[in-house]
């Protein structure tokens, strides 16, 4: 199975440092989040990848070999920064990529016609590029990145700026690339995207991998999480119920008159029943139920953890 | 197989660039410009070129003129046709229309003969008949005088000065291959500011609308710069050609050519490579330096400098050159890769050329190529990723 390596990047921009030795890997068939928040790294790795920018150090392999220039022809790239010649035509200019990418005039005619009626943007093959609209000229934009059939996609920001017909046209075109056994890396703000569409998820924060692994992996803690919703004052529940050992209560974000409640894993074994008695003992339970974090909760848990560190690196100095 | 990345991107300049609407539309009207100049030029020069006709009837008393008329006609060049007529029936004739309308009717004494005209004297009827007169009277008063009228036609056809100079003149600026070279590097100087800022406007487009880093993720920058280049410079030649050529065929059709030898030899391959090697020299520095801004309204801020580095060889090679074309400076100066395109060829001209001074000139020119073409691919390569404002060189070059 084909393996896209990315092996210890090292990237500075002067005395920023934008990569620190970022490392994971993709594998054929998979379709890999690349997750972090603005100016985390995300772009610059894509572009190492690509060859678009040189690294200071670290190497991107693909089944093992160096990803050099020749295998780079058989990757299709969507930049963040969208770029299309405006004044030529959607079909020539697709068609010229397909050739940069080492199509014959034949192969590369007989793709530009698939894909762009696969995407809807057929009928506008013979218009220059700068008279479509913007989300049409995103579709061309990945048809510029489908066209030559690729064998590894790495898609910057594929879904900004699409409608959902859009997003689900891109979303069924992506699986079925990966279920060709190509490796599809793509970076997206849209977590729920992500996390509906992706087998695995990078998140990345200040050029390094936070957290890797398949959503039910980071989505599986340790720590046990709970909603709990009694007719009992707030104050109460989290006087009685966090006096148990390990137990912590907060405030809950999506219902106000519940709470949630963490177990950490010290916590003894049957803890949960613990829970549910001294609750019953306050007043009528409503709900009481295990909760599992969704990306948006572990991403938003990377990101604080990361600023309180350096919050209290700058507090040190 | 599949063509070579350079040759693509070529294609695509050139494609792009011939086939817009703008430049066909251009490219006809200027067409127009000639084929309809040459018809109208060709109209005035038939005009002249047809002899001017005179129509002279003499009295019978006057007939005496007549070979005095004859010979100013063919030294003037005018078509006479000479007749004599009755004075009765000078009127008549005059006042005719058409073919044989007559301009002038002569009668009286040959010395001093009346000349009557329909309205007002005809000035190449009035030229002949003066020539004529003057001719005669003095042939009449010769005889009188006991001389040979035909030995003194002979002595006044022969008496002009023979000039005689002490030095040789020099081939030197009058030489048709001095002339033709200069035309070279002028062509040279049009066509590198013209394709120059081509380039430019094309690499800040790719850059503006971000297509580049695509283009980049495929092919090498050199490659891109190169295909760039080859693309615009044959759509330039092409230009040239159709253009250039349309003159030539318009000015062959109505004979101006005639008068130019051109020395179809060494020379003009001698110019050809040349045009060749200062194109490359400069369309690198073109590509390399825009790429360092961001917006077409940049561009001037690196084409300035570079219109500054084309013009000053230009204006060494046309003030230097010909004052001294042998001399110390221009010897070295034709050597330095900016200089040698514009000074070797007028050098040449010239005459004062080794070929081991022109055969190191064109090899340090060849080893310059590859040398800008690193250079200029690397900062292409820093230089289109970074937006914003202008980058300066250094940080382009540096690591």
């Amino acid at each position: 199975m084909s393996v896209l390596e990315i092996d210890h990047l090292n990237k500075s921009y002067g005395t920023l440092r934008a990569l620190k030795d970022l490392t994971f890997d993709v594998h054929g068939g998979e379709i890999f989040g690349f997750v972090g928040s603005n100016g985390a790294g995300k772009t610059t790795a894509m572009r190492i990848m690509l060859g678009v920018l040189a690294a200071d150090s670290g190497k991107v392999r693909w089944d093992g070999a160096e990803l050099d220039l020749e295998a780079r022809r058989t990757v299709g790239y969507m930049p963040e920064e969208r770029g299309l010649y405006p004044k030529m035509k959607v079909g020539e200019q697709l068609h010229f990529l397909a050739g940069l990418h080492g199509m014959s005039p034949g192969e590369a005619h007989e793709a530009v016609e698939r894909w762009t009626d696969r995407l809807g943007v057929g009928p506008r093959r013979g218009d220059h590029v700068q008279k479509l609209s913007l989300g049409n000229q995103q579709r061309v934009q990945l048809a510029a990145a489908l066209v030559h059939n690729p064998k590894v996609l790495v898609l910057d920001e594929p879904f900004s700026g699409l409608d959902p017909v859009a997003v689900d046209v891109m979303s069924g075109v992506l699986r079925e690339r990966a279920d060709a056994g190509v490796p599809v890396i793509f970076s997206s703000h849209q977590l729920d995207l992500v996390e509906r569409l992706c087998d695995r998820v990078g998140i990345i924060q200040s050029g390094q991998i936070k957290a890797l692994g398949t959503i039910d992996e980071l989505r599986t803690t340790d720590a046990q999480l709970w909603v709990l919703d009694v007719d009992a004052d707030h104050a109460a529940v989290t006087e009685a119920i966090g006096s148990l050992p390990g137990v912590t209560v907060s405030a809950n974000a999506d219902n106000a008159r519940a709470v949630t409640v963490l177990a950490e894993p010290s916590a003894p074994p049957g803890v949960d029943q613990q829970v549910l008695r001294r609750a019953l003992e306050l007043g009528a339970v409503r709900e009481f139920s295990p909760v599992r974090p969704h990306l948006v909760d572990l991403f938003r848990g990377v990101v604080s953890a990361d600023t309180e560190a350096h919050e209290a690196k700058e507090v040190a100095r | 197989m599949t063509a070579h990345p350079v040759w693509m991107v070529a294609r695509r300049e050139i494609k792009t660039r011939m086939l817009t609407k703008a430049n066909i539309i251009s490219m006809a009207v200027m067409l127009l410009v000639i084929v309809v100049g040459a018809v109208v030029l060709n109209f005035f020069i038939d005009q002249e070129d047809e002899a001017p006709t005179s129509a002279i009837a003499l009295g019978q008393e006057t007939t005496a003129l007549s070979p005095h008329l004859e010979s100013a006609a063919a030294q003037q060049g005018v078509e006479l046709t000479l007749s004599t007529i009755a004075d009765d029936d000078a009127a008549a004739a005059l006042e005719a229309e058409g073919e044989d309308a007559l301009d002038a009717f002569v009668s009286g004494d040959p010395a001093s003969p009346d000349m009557l005209v329909a309205e007002q004297p005809d000035s190449n009827a009035l030229g002949l008949v003066d020539s004529a007169v003057r001719s005669y009277v003095i042939t009449e008063h010769i005889g009188q005088l006991g001389g040979d009228p035909a030995a003194f036609a002979e002595a006044m056809a022969a008496a002009a000065p023979q000039v005689a100079s002490l030095e040789t003149p020099g081939e030197g600026m009058e030489g048709p291959a001095y002339g033709i070279s200069m035309i070279a590097i002028t062509l040279l100087l049009i066509a590198l500011i013209s394709s120059g800022s081509m380039i430019a406007m094309g690499v800040v487009e790719e850059k503006t609308s971000r297509v580049v880093e695509i283009l980049l993720a495929t092919i090498k920058p050199a490659q891109l710069l190169a295909g760039k280049i080859l693309g615009v410079g044959v759509y330039g030649l092409f230009q040239l050609a159709v253009l250039g050529g349309a003159l030539v065929a318009a000015l062959t059709a109505l004979g101006l050519t005639e008068d130019i030898e051109v020395d179809v030899g060494g020379t003009l391959v001698l110019l050809i490579v040349w045009f060749l090697l200062g194109y490359a020299i400069f369309a690198l520095l073109f590509g390399g330096f825009a790429a360092l801004v961001s917006r077409q309204e940049e561009i001037g801020s690196v084409t300035t400098p570079l219109m500054f580095l084309l013009l000053t060889p230009f204006y060494a090679t046309m003030f230097i050159v010909p004052n001294d074309p042998d001399g110390a400076t221009v010897r070295v100066l034709s050597q330095i890769p900016i200089f040698s395109p514009f000074m070797m060829p007028v050098r040449n001209a010239f005459g004062g050329v080794t070929g081991l001074e022109m055969a190191l000139a064109m090899g340090i020119a060849l080893a310059t190529i590859p040398m800008l073409v690193w250079v200029a691919g690397r900062v292409y390569q820093r230089g289109v990723l970074h937006t914003g404002g202008r980058m300066k060189l250094s940080t382009a070059l540096k690591g």
